[in-house]
């Protein structure tokens, strides 16, 4: 690391301090992570983190809550090159990628997760610590207080609904029932290795008496849905969707809003965030690396993901930022950009699953799913 | 199928006859269905790849990705990983299917069961353990040529079957003894008598083996290269029309890549081979 | 064709008179020649594959069966019998119309390119699965393909019929688009080893069409035909791409639920994916096992 007189200084007696602190604490997991008063303006992270000479990032595709200009809005603010590298990455390979690429600099800087592996990696010690300016405002529930991970947006379950082919929206979960959705229903994948699925059975689970305890009615409804032959069992894909093949996509709000968005001039998409019970969602977990090959560009990543600009691009990619709640209070949403959003009732009273709910859940599916639901 | 099984036994008795044509008509029709349910599915991808919208039709997608850098430089990986993959798998298995032939006879149990282990250890184990066991000469492992080393290891299948096959089909016991009654070395044998026979078997194995390649996926993704199936999958996740023109194109240009290596393969047998 | 080394000893007598090659040949050349193949799979697939195996005993604890012991449990049976019937039929398939078509395109009247053209077709089909291939299909026999719409305007119901290309019949007919290649490929050197001479001598000795098959071709290609059926076997049990994509694991399948707890979004379970590993490895095993049996049977049958 270059010296950078004063502030470099400041930084390596901030370090010692640190380093004596935690010493004198113990290790509880608790050193926590530097954080920069001036977040993602911070001048000499900035500088420290130019200096290193990238950022790898993997398992952001372009078309998800907006990554594709957050990472060129990053590149073109600070000057410094991202590489994206596996857009289609799961979560476990995301895991994998950190464990297998560990000492080479080609390694991932920082990951995007679901709240189970964020759990896992730190269990796992894949992760280190950091707590960006903004940490406060973070919901208690979407982050690690050690500050392994923190949620950086959440969507809702809802149904994307190709109107080429479809002539009635369907506009509940009682409504997909219908016969004139033969063949149109159709997840990403399967609820036990695909999120959005998984969230799918959870909201079908609240709108038929069920609860986030309790995933049994939203299996029932999956069959019911297949005995009528509503159900496809293909994984809808975009191509799926816009060709016609799936008309009804139950996938998670922001994929479904980017999906229309693209491919407005080929045919209508609508997003249907569905009534009838209390809607679903999930949020995503960022996390920094342990051996990350540019843990400075890392935490300017996060500051700048965290900072009001950041969280904004999340939102005009139809994700809903996990700082939401703080930036409407403070009024710093701007009216247009709150009028493109489906309408914010729904959001205020969405039902997460935490991870012991989400383990039963997935027990519950492993016995069941494939009993029960015959296509 | 065969015309002449139709035939009254006046026409097999007379002495001296020719062998007559067999018809072909059958045939052709046979070909024809299995042609047709290869051909029908391609051509409704491609009937979407052309699509744009409403009732436009046109060839927007492939212009677009022809003009994408990243189709052409994660092909160009591809095909270069391909062919070192050939070539280190070749050098490994060739010798040693040889020589179980030849020789080993009773090590056949212990290869076959090799052969199919690929096939029921899951890709992303694979990397997992690879990965833990060996961090490797910085010099390979840095670099996409380390995807080489699994890649033998995925192919292995297909080539130790296709070469097994065909070496099976010789009389690897007579050609070897014939050949050094006459004088040949080893590397005379090798060379110059069994490969050229092998022909076939070595084409089918290199050309399997490029299918492996182009299409391998976890690996290539866990250690983040940029692979062609990395970017097949990649546009399939985010766009749709672009998706099956991609799925066309590199159905297109594997095959074109494929000729090339069969006809290369076929020259070589014209010159030296024992066929 | 020899197939074990039970034949050999006249041979072996007259070349006696030039020990000098031979004798040397033992046990420096079979070093040579085998060994890098054999350290080469102990390395990269044999000791990984070892890693994956310990993960299954892995408990919290110590060493457990537990995980094992799942594999016991309602569906996991289920996944484990479709997917061995799935492989097997789809590898019939592959069998029966692969080696028609490898056959009826070396036949004397065909084109001359058509046998470079199958080939080289075969060998990109044969690795055109996955997402293509269901798409494809989908777009083709989905419940709104192309062809199900067609033939519904034409008064024919398929789904209606029963046919659905989501259940394991659909499968094996979305398989065959590669296990046929695969085994064009593969067999063709085979093929080729059926000298005409073989055929015509049979036809002047007043054999049929069907004779000659059942004397001399069939008896000469069987042990590459069953060699042939074991790897379009393993190929179809290992596939999990294109049947997630056409069926998002509706139908329980092996490959299917190792991806979903090693490669997924929703769980990560190392012991029960290398459990399942396990367990295919087991199943792949005894398939062999019934191979090596018959493959031995049918090679005195060659005798």
């Amino acid at each position: 690391m270059t010296d950078h007189g004063a502030s470099g200084l400041m930084r390596a007696r901030r370090r010692e301090l640190l380093k004596f602190g935690a010493a004198t604490l113990g290790a509880v997991a608790l050193l926590p992570g530097v954080s920069r008063a001036a977040g993602a303006e911070d001048p000499a992270l900035i500088k420290a983190a130019k200096g290193e000479g990238g950022l790898n990032v993997i398992a952001l595709p372009p078309d998800w809550a907006n990554y594709g200009t957050i990472i060129s809005t990053f590149e073109k603010k600070y000057g410094i090159r991202i590489t994206s590298a596996a857009p289609d990455d799961s979560s476990a390979q995301e895991l994998q990628s950190i464990r297998s690429m560990k000492g080479q600099s080609r390694g991932p800087d920082v990951v995007d997760v679901g709240p189970a592996f964020a759990l896992i990696g730190t269990t796992e010690g894949l992760f280190t610590p950091y707590k960006v300016a903004t940490w406060d405002s973070i919901p208690a529930m979407m982050k690690d207080p050690g500050g392994m991970w923190y949620g950086d947006y959440f969507g809702l379950m809802s149904f994307g609904i190709n109107r080429s082919v479809v002539k009635n929206s369907p506009m509940s979960w009682a409504d997909l029932t219908k016969p004139e959705y033969k063949g149109m229903v159709t997840l990403n994948g399967s609820p036990l290795g695909a999120g959005a699925a998984f969230a799918a059975v959870m909201a079908a689970s609240l709108a038929n008496g069920g609860s986030v305890d309790d995933i049994e009615p939203g299996i029932a409804f999956f069959a019911e849905l297949a005995k009528r032959g509503n159900f496809n069992p293909s994984a809808a894909t975009s191509a799926s969707l816009v060709s016609g093949q799936t008309p009804i996509v139950i996938n998670w709000d922001y994929l479904n809003l980017a999906q229309a968005k693209k491919a407005k001039g080929m045919t209508p998409i609508d997003t249907v965030i569905a009534e009838g019970g209390k809607p679903y969602g999930a949020f995503y977990c960022q996390a920094i690396s342990k051996y990350a090959p540019h843990p400075e560009a890392a935490q300017l990543w996060q500051e700048f993901l965290y900072s009001d600009e950041g969280q904004i691009l999340f939102l005009e990619g139809f994700a809903h930022p996990a700082r939401f709640s703080d930036m409407v209070k403070r009024g710093v949403i701007s009216k247009d950009l709150m009028a493109a959003l489906p309408p914010s009732g729904p959001y205020a009273e969405a039902l997460f699953a935490n991870n012991n709910q989400t383990a039963k859940a997935q027990k519950i599916l492993a016995a069941e799913w494939t009993k029960m639901v015959k296509a | 199928m065969d015309a002449l099984a139709g035939r009254g036994a006046a026409a097999r008795w007379r002495p001296g006859a020719r062998v007559r044509q067999r018809g072909t008509t059958g045939p052709k029709a046979g070909l024809l269905l299995i042609g047709l349910y290869f051909a029908v599915p391609l051509l409704a991808t491609g009937a979407f790849s052309l699509w744009e919208g409403g009732q436009r039709y046109g060839f927007r997608a492939y212009i677009v990705l022809i003009h994408t850098d990243q189709f052409w430089s994660s092909l160009g990986l591809s095909l270069r990983l391909a062919a070192e993959t050939i070539l280190a798998g070749l050098v490994i298995l060739v010798p040693a299917t040889f020589w179980m032939n030849l020789r080993l006879r009773a090590l056949r149990p212990l290869f076959d069961l090799i052969s199919v282990l690929p096939f029921v250890v899951p890709p992303i184990a694979l990397v997992a353990g690879m990965t833990a066991l060996y961090t490797g000469p910085s010099w390979l492992v840095g670099t996409s040529n380390y995807l080489v080393i699994p890649y033998v290891i995925l192919a292995l299948p297909y080539t130790y079957r296709a070469l097994d096959i065909g070496m099976r089909a010789l009389n690897l016991r007579t050609l070897t003894e014939a050949s050094q009654s006459l004088g040949a070395g080893w590397g005379v044998l090798i060379f110059r008598v069994v490969v050229p026979n092998l022909t076939t078997a070595l084409i089918g194995a290199a050309l399997l083996t490029i299918a492996i390649v182009m299409g391998e996926f976890t690996f290539a993704n866990i250690l983040l290269f940029n692979t062609f199936a990395v970017y097949i999958n990649y546009v399939g996740q985010t766009s749709a029309t672009e998706a099956a023109a991609l799925t066309l194109l590199s159905f297109l240009i594997t095959w074109l890549a494929m000729l090339g290596v069969l006809l290369t393969g076929r020259g070589q047998v014209q010159i030296g081979g024992a066929r | 064709m020899d197939q074990d080394g039970q034949g050999v000893k006249p041979e072996a007598e007259h070349l006696a008179a030039r020990p000098g090659l031979f004798a040397r040949s033992g046990g420096t050349l079979s070093l040579l020649f085998v060994c890098p193949f054999l350290a080469y799979v102990a390395a990269f697939l044999v000791l990984p594959t070892g890693m994956l195996l310990v993960e299954a005993f892995a408990g919290k604890r110590g060493p457990t069966l537990s995980y094992l012991a799942q594999l016991g449990a309602g569906q996991t049976l289920v996944a484990f019998r479709n997917s061995v019937v799935l492989s097997a039929f789809a590898a019939l398939v592959g069998l029966a119309i692969g080696g028609l078509a490898a056959y009826l395109v070396m036949r004397p009247g065909m084109p001359r390119g058509l046998p470079s053209l199958v080939t080289t077709f075969s060998a990109v089909a044969a690795n055109f699965a996955g997402v293509p291939l269901a798409f494809a299909f989908i777009a083709t026999l989905g419940s709104l393909g192309m062809i199900t719409v067609w033939l519904k305007s034409v008064g024919i119901d398929l789904y209606g019929m029963g046919f659905s290309l989501y259940s394991l019949p659909g499968l094996v007919l979305v398989y065959a688009y590669f296990q046929i290649p695969l085994m064009i490929i593969v067999i063709t050197p085979a093929l080729e080893a059926l000298r005409r001479e073989w055929r015509e001598a049979a036809e002047n000795l007043g054999a049929s069409a069907w004779d000659y098959w059942r004397l001399v071709g069939l008896p000469i290609l069987l042990p590459a035909l069953l060699s042939a059926y074991i790897l379009l076997f393993g190929n179809a049990f290992s596939a999990y791409a294109t049947p997630y994509a056409l069926t998002s694991g509706i139908i329980a399948l092996v490959p299917v639920e190792i991806s979903n707890v090693l490669s997924g979004n929703v769980m990560l379970s190392p012991q029960t994916g290398a459990a399942l590993a396990l367990g295919m490895i087991l199943v792949m095993v005894v398939v062999m096992g019934l191979y090596a049996l018959i493959a031995r049977r049918v090679s005195r049958w060659t005798r």
